[in-house]
């Protein structure tokens, strides 16, 4: 029992991740290939608070507002470049991130933070709330497709000029999805440091920016269900093949080429063109999968 | 002399990365696409450098081969994997070119294990002594050397021959270049040809001044050189350039002065960022 | 009359080249403008200029009184301007409804953090396909624009720009690319709406067409304002004739 409830937490832990990132780069197009530096700063604002002895469930907004500033600084600054300079850009975000912190003793240095303390929840407590939170979030995300926010999220992504020239405030519209999606980021870090008992600079880097949006990208960019499978099943898929953990890297990497090549709008897609043949009720919002 | 010496220093591994970031700009100048994957013929240049010249003992040969048959190799990539995706939105051939890139990574790992390879004889490994107390290396001035011969050498090919100005042409306007005869796809091929051998030049050439090759040596490079495209301005040779040496010797400083503050790869980026966001149209780059 | 917008001595200098020269236009409301002009003569540039895209060296653009010189684009589309674009833009993964309710939905999508609040959309819905009705594309309104013809597409541009209740509709080359059938019918259409009481500038190369529809033409020619008035004084003008000799037909 005990394994399930570690593979479940990992999952929702990686889902809510996962969701976040797809705000930003799903909902809003804005790719971002530094996101693992969101989870990072939540993760380290919440590991230490926990070792200075703050409740596990006050370090959870703490780390939020951490990410999120951080978010807000970052999405002010990517503002100013547009798509191919932006996912340089929030790669550059993140090697900064780890640089930094690979540094500065204040933040453990290479060897990171260790013994952070429990939830306080035990196992299956702590692994309700991070599927609580998972839940939270992605019932958000699909609240917000259908709302006008996620429709002018949609025209961004679609095309930028074309939603400026129709009146929008594209930059604010694009600040907050930045805002959102790392905040909750920084959730999903907070409840990583009290998984893992562990954070160090290797956790967030590029591989780790690299593997949540494979998983947005492979579920389907945009789609809220695609991504959470994708993330589900990504998240666990090391653990589960244990067998050939020498060439998981190989398989996933291989996967993911796959995918692009075959199918790059993702799971969400190939299902859409799967059931493409029922005649489908054309949704005058955007309520449903693209 | 120490400002001498980091200043040296610097130009040498900033030739190292002209060498990789101008596959990187040729190709994105030409197609749009930001090719990662780029830096896995880098790190296959370097293991061809090292199995040719220790089968052979030349390094001389290794290096013509290692360019020859790298240069392929980024030919048979656009075929495979850039072709089939120029109709997507960018971000699909991006993250194509990164699993393509992780992939090559583990694949290197997996044939020829995780602790790579050596020169059995490494060439050039002498050294002459500019002034007192600074030594360069044979090998780096060659890395020096070779890279100035061989920028030169395309600067006057994309110039003065046929299919030098062919290839300007597609990339400043490819239907204009295509209603004139110019075959695109030739173009193409050209293009990823002499950007990958140049990559495989310089993995070559690292191989020599570390005596090693080994699976991971492309990843910094490649972040590294992303950035240096993205800061010389997007599709321009000459900025790429300037950022290449610039970077280089920015992080031979670097590491000496902020060091404590920043390790050695972040200080690219946090470069990067700050001249973003001066000039978002990077150094050399036109209107955004 | 009043007066709508008025570019007040707007000079455009790009490096050494000098786009648009001292150039001063006034828009009453309800007029039907067409602006025409050799090419290279800088109307893109002067569009550009009017809807912010391009900050002028000099000079100054007021809509209805009101300096926009220097307002962000899409505070000059909230302040009352419009533009549908001569390179259409459909949105491409909305139907074409949804591209118009987008535009329609202008007072719901202003606060960012509002709109995360709002879901009814019905009455956009309901706008949006009137005004789909209003330029003829009722009967392709839940289609997607990739298999659109470019005529309909246009006429998109022209519904979208009109959900955004415009003081000053502008229209960049409309009938471009159109056969004579449809850009007779897209040009009756405009005259339409002109006469329903929409003030528009339009830019636009078809002569012939321009001269159908509208009662008073503006003249550019290498950047310098060259005529305004009359159409029939206008096109008499042996300046602007000059200025079209051995440029060729629009």
């Amino acid at each position: 029992m005990s394994y399930e409830i570690t593979l479940m937490t990992t999952m929702a832990i990686s889902v809510l991740f996962a969701l976040s990132l797809n705000f930003i780069s799903g909902f809003c197009g804005q790719i971002s290939l530094g996101h693992a530096a969101f989870l990072g700063a939540g993760a380290y604002t919440s590991a230490m608070l926990s070792k200075a002895s703050v409740p596990f469930l006050l370090t959870i907004p703490a780390a939020a507002i951490c990410a999120a500033l951080l978010g807000a600084i970052i999405g002010l600054a990517s503002l100013r470049v547009r798509h191919d300079f932006l996912a340089i850009t929030t790669m550059g975000v993140g090697f900064l991130f780890v640089g930094i912190i690979r540094q500065q003793e204040f933040f453990g240095g290479e060897i990171g933070i260790a013994g952070i303390p429990s939830s306080g929840f035990g196992k299956v407590g702590f692994m309700l709330i991070c599927i609580g939170l998972a839940l939270t979030f992605a019932l958000f995300s699909l609240y917000v497709r259908r709302s006008w926010m996620g429709f002018v999220f949609k025209s961004i992504a679609d095309n930028e000029d074309v939603t400026r020239v129709l009146g929008i405030d594209v930059s604010r519209y694009k600040l907050i999805a930045f805002i959102i999606g790392t905040g909750t980021a920084g959730v999903a870090g907070a409840l990583y440091a009290h998984h893992f008992r562990f954070v160090g600079p290797d956790s967030f880097g590029f591989v780790e920016s690299v593997s949540v949006l494979a998983m947005v990208i492979v579920g389907g960019i945009g789609s809220v269900w695609g991504v959470i499978f994708a993330a589900a099943l990504l998240s666990v898929l090391p653990m589960l093949v244990q067998f050939i953990d020498d060439y998981k890297l190989l398989l996933y990497s291989g996967l993911l080429f796959a995918m692009m090549r075959f199918s790059p709008d993702g799971i969400a897609g190939l299902c859409n063109r799967l059931f493409s043949s029922i005649p489908r009720r054309v949704s005058a919002n955007n309520g449903d999968k693209r | 002399m120490l400002y001498l010496e980091l200043f040296i220093q610097g130009l040498v591994q900033g030739s190292i990365y002209a060498l990789i970031a101008l596959g990187l700009t040729l190709v994105y100048g030409l197609l749009r696409i930001l090719h990662v994957a780029h830096a896995a013929l880098f790190t296959l240049g370097g293991y061809i450098g090292v199995i040719v010249s220790n089968a052979t003992g030349s390094f001389t040969l290794a290096m013509i081969v290692a360019m020859l048959l790298v240069g392929f190799a980024g030919m048979l990539m656009y075929k495979l994997a850039y072709e089939p995706l120029l109709s997507q939105p960018p971000y699909v051939s991006l993250i194509a070119s990164i699993a393509l890139f992780i992939a090559s990574e583990e694949i290197f790992r997996i044939a020829f294990g995780p602790y790579g390879l050596s020169y059995q004889t490494p060439p050039l490994q002498g050294h002459i002594e500019l002034f007192s107390g600074f030594y360069l290396k044979y090998a780096e001035i060659l890395v020096m050397g070779l890279s100035t011969v061989l920028m030169i050498t395309l600067a006057w090919l994309s110039m003065r021959t046929r299919t030098g100005v062919a290839w300007r042409a597609t990339v400043t306007d490819p239907d204009m270049a295509r209603a004139f005869g110019v075959k695109i796809q030739n173009v193409r091929y050209l293009n990823f040809f002499i950007g990958s051998s140049f990559a495989a030049a310089a993995g070559v050439l690292v191989a020599l001044l570390n005596n090693l090759v080994e699976p991971t040596m492309g990843s910094v490079a490649s972040y590294k050189a992303l950035a240096i495209i993205v800061l010389g301005g997007l599709g321009s040779i000459r900025g790429t350039l300037i950022a290449a040496l610039l970077l280089g010797v920015l992080e031979s400083f670097g590491t000496i002065y902020i060091g404590h503050l920043l390790d050695r790869d972040a200080i690219a980026f946090a470069f990067l960022i700050l001249v973003l966001m001066i000039r978002p149209q990077g150094l050399m780059g036109g209107k955004l | 009359m009043t007066e709508i917008l008025h570019v007040s001595d707007v000079t455009v200098r790009f490096g050494g080249v000098c786009a648009v020269e001292n150039v001063d236009l006034r828009i009453n409301k309800g007029e039907l403008i067409g602006f025409i002009g050799p090419n290279g003569a800088g109307k893109t540039t002067l569009m550009r200029v009017i809807t912010g895209i391009v900050q002028p060296q000099q000079g100054r653009v007021l809509l209805e009184g009101v300096d926009i010189t220097h307002k962000a684009t899409h505070l000059r589309i909230r302040a009352g301007l419009a533009l549908a674009q001569q390179i259409v833009q459909p949105l491409r993964a909305l139907s074409l409804l949804d591209n118009v309710v987008l535009a329609c939905g202008g007072d719901k999508t202003r606060h960012a953090l509002k709109s995360m609040w709002i879901t009814d959309i019905k009455s956009e819905r309901k706008q949006a396909r009137e005004l789909l009705a209003r330029v003829g594309l009722s009967h392709v309104a839940d289609e997607l624009p990739g298999t659109m013809p470019l005529g309909y597409l246009k006429r998109l541009e022209v519904a979208r720009a009109l959900a955004l209740n415009p003081k000053l509709l502008l229209l960049d080359e409309p009938l471009a690319g159109l056969s004579q059938k449809e850009a007779a019918s897209l040009a009756d259409l405009i005259a339409k709406l002109n006469a329903d009481g929409q003030t528009i500038l339009l830019i636009e190369h078809n002569l012939r067409e321009v001269m159908r529809i509208c009662p008073t033409l503006y003249v550019q020619d290498n950047g310098k304002s060259l005529a305004f008035g009359k159409a029939e004084e206008v096109m008499s003008d042996s300046n602007v004739r000059n200025a079209y000799l051995g440029i060729g037909h629009a």
